[in-house]
């Protein structure tokens, strides 16, 4: 109930650009981190994965805004929860497929986020047309989280584990998407943690006064957060080095972008005041 | 030599004690951020000129909120234990983690939420964030650790086969669900709204006309937490306990006579008694109190 109004989000960056940023810097994180790893034979490049995360994290938290200002006040979780159930089952699904199927890991990705696409694109049709949410733009922004999900769920994998292997039948290595993050049960937390960076932004800055670039860098700043402690997780699957390198950069994007949070806060506030009484009647007219 | 059912029943009753606890350190937490059931009128208490002190956090629904941190907690104390780490060291640690973690998500879900109301002109107090989020972490952390230690207890002592984190999120979750539908409500529909007489309902008229003077000076999130401290929160604590208690009780006891199907018959039998006693709950209340009579009172709304 409390929500802003209901009507089409504006801001700076249109939404065609913050999808292409994410769909782009999402798939560029995992395929840097998985190829350079494989080039190297290290895992040095797993922080890639989390760079993709977050800017593909970015992208959902965008759709995310655009679709609840049409008055989806206490539904932000629920659509972040929606995304990311669909967003899981596509990426463990376009994983394990290329296992099964014995084709190129590097196809897993595509088949994930074609996958999650088609089912955000159903989830969205039944929303609109049978629970008749008459949402102009619930299609396609189903479609946004679910892949942005996906993509997400990915990056990190990647992160924790440094490849895009699911079994490890395939290439006969060692750390396996299965053994390394699943069996692990670090999958909670990349289940839980990406839906946070996509789903808590909008919720964060809800309200009438609430602007594109100060809920785009909350996401950012948490998506942050969340690959810093992969790193922590990784750290029992990679290198300790490797594992150092993703949470140094976490943090450091976390602080960054925690510090411009905050600037851009005192910026849109009414007021920062360090103490003080409520305003008086007069104020208020 | 001791019966080993009887070092398993106290195990179980230590998973009891622990979510007890957890469970009422949760609720006391959602409540000094107005987190959940309560947030709604305090978001719009601003939007109907009524501006407030009152910690305004909504992280993203309380059930993943804390899914994240004990999953994020889980995951920490994993890493520590496959290092070698002692287990209590390591879930302190984990859970310290968790509960810095709540911090940070409440900051932003304060500032951001006070930063989009600027045009009712809601100040963003800085002591209020300094003052309140401190407690939010010391009451998550309480929350945090009590639900990763039994998460801890049921995977390494009782066996279940899921891993450590996926346990964790499963019971922050549950934690969150209970807190949000159980402690929450008597912040929400009662603390806020004592200016009103008791029992009268919430009419729109009303919304966002929360209480925002205390006994002395502005309400805050503190005096929120101290009142909801003497009911809201043990309830909360008391569902989350039975709901672990009885879950790990008959799960023991018919596993260790081997009659595994009877742990099922009697999770089922435990869900019907639950459902007829809050149905006897609610039709004796409404017997007792009935609907709201307003003249017959003689009370004139406030």
């Amino acid at each position: 109930m409390s929500t802003a109004a209901g009507g089409p989000a504006g801001g700076g960056i249109s939404a065609t650009n913050v999808a292409i940023l994410g769909i782009v810097g999402g798939l560029a994180g995992i395929y840097l981190s998985t190829i350079l790893n494989g080039i190297t034979e290290t895992t040095y490049f797993s922080f890639f994965g989390g760079i993709g995360a977050i800017l593909a994290g970015v992208w959902g938290a965008d759709a995310v805004r655009r679709v609840c200002s049409y008055g989806l006040g206490t539904g932000v979780p629920s659509i972040g929860m929606v995304a990311l159930g669909m967003g899981i089952v596509a990426a463990i699904f376009g994983l394990a497929l290329c296992y099964v199927l014995g084709i190129p890991v590097v196809l897993g990705p595509i088949i994930a986020i074609v996958v999650a696409a088609i089912i955000g694109f159903i989830m969205g049709t039944m929303a609109n047309k049978i629970l008749s949410m008459n949402i102009p733009i619930m299609e396609r922004c189903m479609v946004e989280i679910a892949v942005a999900g996906c993509l997400v769920m990915i990056a990190l994998c990647v992160t924790i584990s440094g490849t895009l292997v699911f079994e490890n039948s395939i290439l006969n290595t060692d750390i396996t998407i299965l053994s390394s993050v699943i069996q692990t049960g670090f999958i909670a937390l990349i289940f839980i943690g990406g839906a946070m960076i996509i789903l808590h932004p909008f919720n964060a800055c809800l309200g009438p006064d609430e602007s594109q670039d100060r809920t785009l860098y909350v996401g950012v700043e948490k998506g942050g957060i969340i690959m810093a402690i992969t790193g922590v997780a990784s750290l029992v699957v990679i290198d300790v080095i490797p594992a150092m390198l993703t949470i140094v950069i976490g943090l450091l994007i976390w602080i960054i972008y925690f510090k411009k949070f905050i600037n851009l806060t005192k910026r849109d506030a009414y007021k920062v005041i360090g103490t003080g009484l409520l305003p008086t009647e007069e104020e208020l007219q | 030599m001791t019966d080993p059912i009887i070092i398993d029943m106290g195990i179980v009753a230590l998973t009891g004690a622990l979510a007890t606890i957890g469970g009422a350190a949760e609720d006391l937490e959602s409540d000094v951020g107005s987190q959940s059931n309560p947030n709604s009128q305090v978001q719009l208490a601003a939007q109907m000129d009524f501006p407030h002190r009152i910690f305004n956090k909504a992280i993203s629904g309380e059930p993943p909120a804390y899914g994240l941190w004990c999953a994020s907690s889980a995951v920490v104390a994993s890493v520590m234990l496959a290092k070698g780490m002692s287990v209590l060291f390591a879930l302190a640690v984990g859970s310290l983690v968790g509960a810095i973690l709540l911090g940070m998500f409440a900051v932003t879900a304060h500032m951001g939420r006070t930063a989009s109301q600027s045009r009712f002109k809601q100040p963003l107090y800085m002591d209020m964030v300094v003052g309140h989020v401190p407690a939010i972490i010391a009451h998550g952390y309480i929350a945090v650790f009590c639900i990763v230690s039994f998460s801890y207890i049921m995977n390494a002592i009782m066996g279940h086969p899921f891993p450590l984190p996926l346990l964790a999120l499963f019971w922050g979750v549950t934690a969150g669900a209970i807190g949000s539908s159980t402690g929450d409500v008597h912040y929400g529909a009662e603390r806020e709204f004592q200016n009103q007489p008791f029992g009268c309902g919430l009419n729109a008229s009303y919304s966002g006309n929360i209480v925002r003077k205390g006994e002395a000076g502005l309400r805050n999130g503190m005096d929120n937490v101290w009142a909801c401290a003497k009911f809201g929160g043990p309830v909360t604590g008391l569902a989350l306990g039975l709901t672990v208690f009885l879950d790990n009780w008959r799960s023991t006891i018919f596993t260790g006579a081997n009659a595994e199907w009877f742990a099922i018959i009697a999770g089922l039998i435990i869900v019907v008694i639950l459902i007829l006693l809050n149905r006897y709950v609610e039709v004796d209340g409404r017997n007792a109190y009935g609907p709201y009579k307003e003249e017959e009172e003689g009370g004139a709304p406030a």
